[in-house]
């Protein structure tokens, strides 16, 4: 357990506790979000041992939340923060995961070694993809992404790496990879399913505080900048490309984290990964949890794998998903982070606002 | 060679306009409401389903194509209306999860009435056999596809450059609030365009239903191949979403000639190589923005 406390103070000193901040305004999240996201985590620590001992079922989806929040976190610096409309994260989660899941089967299972090299594929994947779609703007960039991803799914899922080399297989094909073992390192045995959400909750805390430090530094803003009005960064004379190459190739290694922490643990790594679909979801969980907030996608992406997990039983699951994500569109434009914002900040008018929502809707469909 | 050749220019050229029927629906609603909508494919599904209950209940491959296409346009007023209307005027983007929503929920509803077996609407016996082009035999269902699906979208394309109706409806895309200051209630043009492409693409999804199987993810098959199609030809155009749709018809039947496992690589090769040479499509009438 040191490596975790070791974490845990390095943690700290990264996100500035004790730090003096400056206008909340300007900052992604403010010293009151800072200490939620801490004690969020904390009541998760303190939470865990207790679902392991109750109903070990609970430990799995919680896990699971964890990758798609840092999944969501990842595409939200990019789509949400930077406004390059990733709609080919996929690509990089899968990659990061298959790149797991051979190094864990060829190599070694520490994970001190295992991923890290998960990053670097995701950012080598998005160096890739990016270099070719950053001059593409808006939606061209997300139909780029989009048409990069899937070249890469086709090519894991028909194996065209073993066809090419000659090799009897590499990426498994339709099958994928079956039975990749859970993480060890220094010591510590992580095929403990306790311990390997205790590994992953802290690399998705990492990994939260370093994308929200890089977020508010000079780069952060020089991101936003681009976002608000591209030209303008350009004619003050920055190199407008290679920022935006930089900046998805950043959460491109936070992707490919999430598919090294997510392979292991699901014990196998199938093409399914790399889907469009999945980068489809993912913007799904960005709008629903309120895109550009950083935090506001990582509970869109607990939630959608939460309700994906629990509504599993019913035969209706998909009915009631879908009508989940209507009906927050329609009545809550700002998401999860919107509406916890604004019930924050004025909870005596929740109702008037649910009755103004309402009666908005009605006029709008009368026309 | 020459032969299977042939054949596969067939196959491609029917496949090709039955896309099209799907795409130009999407194109059109891309060009006037900047909706990506990711529903298209559910209404799609929806026509195929619908074409199966009519087939089976009624035993009439025709009140089938007549009656499927006229309830999913009736679907796709209801969605119009009571979901997206109310979003018009609010970041794109917000349609991708409001259409992705209806999309997963019309999958389950499918899952719900019909099960998630395969299943084939049954053609009707005048249109089974096959006929013969010197050495080429091809079904004659197919045949009818292809020349249908041909006659719809040469009708629309005149009805869209010489019609009032086509006028009014490029008018709104070009400049809506130009129209609605005009007098025309925009409001039920965006509908009716809504509606329009709903039907095309429930009239493609009983023609395909006869010959492809209908299961619960044809909604997610179609709808990527569709959007590789508008984007191909250039968002919102339809001129450019016909041309588009034939060509990845031939991709897709010659491809299967050389590495059928690959023709899904050649697609999107080719969108991400059009996207990169020239962002707007091949039609596309401006630049990225």
């Amino acid at each position: 357990m040191k490596s975790v406390m070791n974490l845990a103070a390095d943690l700290k000193t990264a996100i500035g506790i004790g730090e003096t901040t400056g206008p909340i305004g300007e900052q992604v999240l403010s010293s009151q979000g800072r200490l939620a996201a801490l004690v969020v985590a904390g009541v998760l620590a303190v939470f865990a041992p207790v679902a392991q001992a109750f109903e070990p079922f609970w430990l799995n989806i919680l896990t699971r939340m964890l990758v798609f929040a840092l999944l969501a976190l990842s595409l939200d610096f990019v789509f949400g923060y930077a406004g390059l409309l990733s709609f080919g994260h996929a690509a990089m989660f899968g990659a990061g995961g298959y790149a797991a899941a051979l190094a864990i089967r060829e190599v070694t299972t520490n994970a001190l070694v295992v991923l890290p090299a998960s990053m670097l594929v995701g950012v080598a994947v998005a160096a890739f993809i990016g270099w070719f779609s950053v001059r593409a703007k808006g939606i061209y960039f997300a139909m780029l992404t989009l048409a990069f991803a899937q070249m890469f799914y086709v090519i894991v899922f028909t194996d065209l790496p073993a066809t090419v080399l000659d090799v009897e297989t590499i990426t498994g094909g339709d099958d994928g990879l079956f039975g990749i073992p859970l993480y060890e390192a220094i010591g510590i045995d992580f095929t403990s399913r306790l311990l390997y959400f205790y590994l992953t909750l802290v690399l998705v805390l990492v990994s939260f505080a370093v994308l929200v430090r890089v977020a508010n530094s000079p780069f952060g803003r020089t991101m936003q900048g681009i976002r608000e009005n591209e030209e303008r960064m350009q004619f003050i004379g920055y190199d407008v490309q290679r920022y935006k190459l930089l900046a998805f190739s950043i959460s491109g290694g936070f992707a490919g984290l999430a598919g090294g922490l997510y392979v292991p643990f699901q014990s196998v790594a199938q093409p399914g990964l790399l889907h469009w679909t999945i980068s489809g979801e993912l913007v799904v969980m960005l709008l629903l949890g309120g895109m550009g907030t950083l935090w506001g996608p990582m509970l869109g992406g607990a939630l959608v794998i939460y309700l994906e997990e629990r509504l599993a039983g019913f035969a209706t699951w998909e009915i009631i998903l879908g009508s989940v994500f209507v009906v927050v569109v329609i009545f809550a434009p700002r998401g999860l982070a919107g509406t916890l914002i604004s019930i924050k900040n004025d909870p005596r008018n929740t109702i008037t606002h649910v009755k103004q929502a309402l009666r908005n809707y009605v006029e709008k469909v009368r026309g | 060679m020459i032969e299977s050749l042939l054949r596969a220019t067939l196959l491609g050229l029917q496949l090709g306009m039955t896309l099209a029927l799907v795409a130009a629906g999407l194109t059109l609603i891309f060009g006037m409401m900047d909706v990506i909508n990711f529903a298209h494919g559910a209404l799609y599904m929806f026509g195929a389903y619908f074409g199966l209950l009519v087939g089976e209940s009624l035993g009439s491959f025709w009140l089938a194509l007549l009656l499927a296409p006229l309830i999913v346009g009736l679907i796709g007023a209801a969605i119009e209306i009571l979901s997206l209307r109310p979003l018009y005027g609010r970041n794109p983007l917000y349609h991708i999860l409001l259409t992705f929503g209806i999309a997963i929920m019309v999958q389950g509803i499918v899952v719900q009435i019909w099960g998630s077996q395969s299943r084939r609407i049954p053609a009707p016996d005048l249109l089974t056999g096959s006929v013969s082009f010197g050495p080429v035999t091809y079904p004659v269902y197919w045949l009818f596809v292809l020349v249908l699906s041909t006659v719809l979208i040469g009708t629309i394309w005149i009805a869209i450059e010489r019609s009032d109706l086509g006028i009014l409806m490029r008018a709104s895309a070009h400049d809506t609030e130009m129209v609605d200051a005009l007098g025309v209630d925009v409001k039920k043009v965006f509908t009716g365009v809504f509606v329009f492409g709903s039907v095309l693409a429930a009239v493609a999804g009983v023609l395909l239903g006869a010959s492809r199987s209908v299961h619960p993810g044809m909604g997610f098959g179609v709808i990527i191949e569709a959007f590789v199609i508008v984007v191909i030809g250039g968002l919102g155009s339809f001129k450019g979403a016909i041309y588009a749709a034939l060509l990845i018809g031939l991709v897709i039947a010659y491809g299967a000639l050389i590495a059928p496992a690959l023709t899904d690589l050649f697609i999107f090769t080719l969108m991400a190589a059009v996207l990169i040479v020239k962002p707007s499509g091949l039609f596309g009438a401006t630049e990225a923005a």
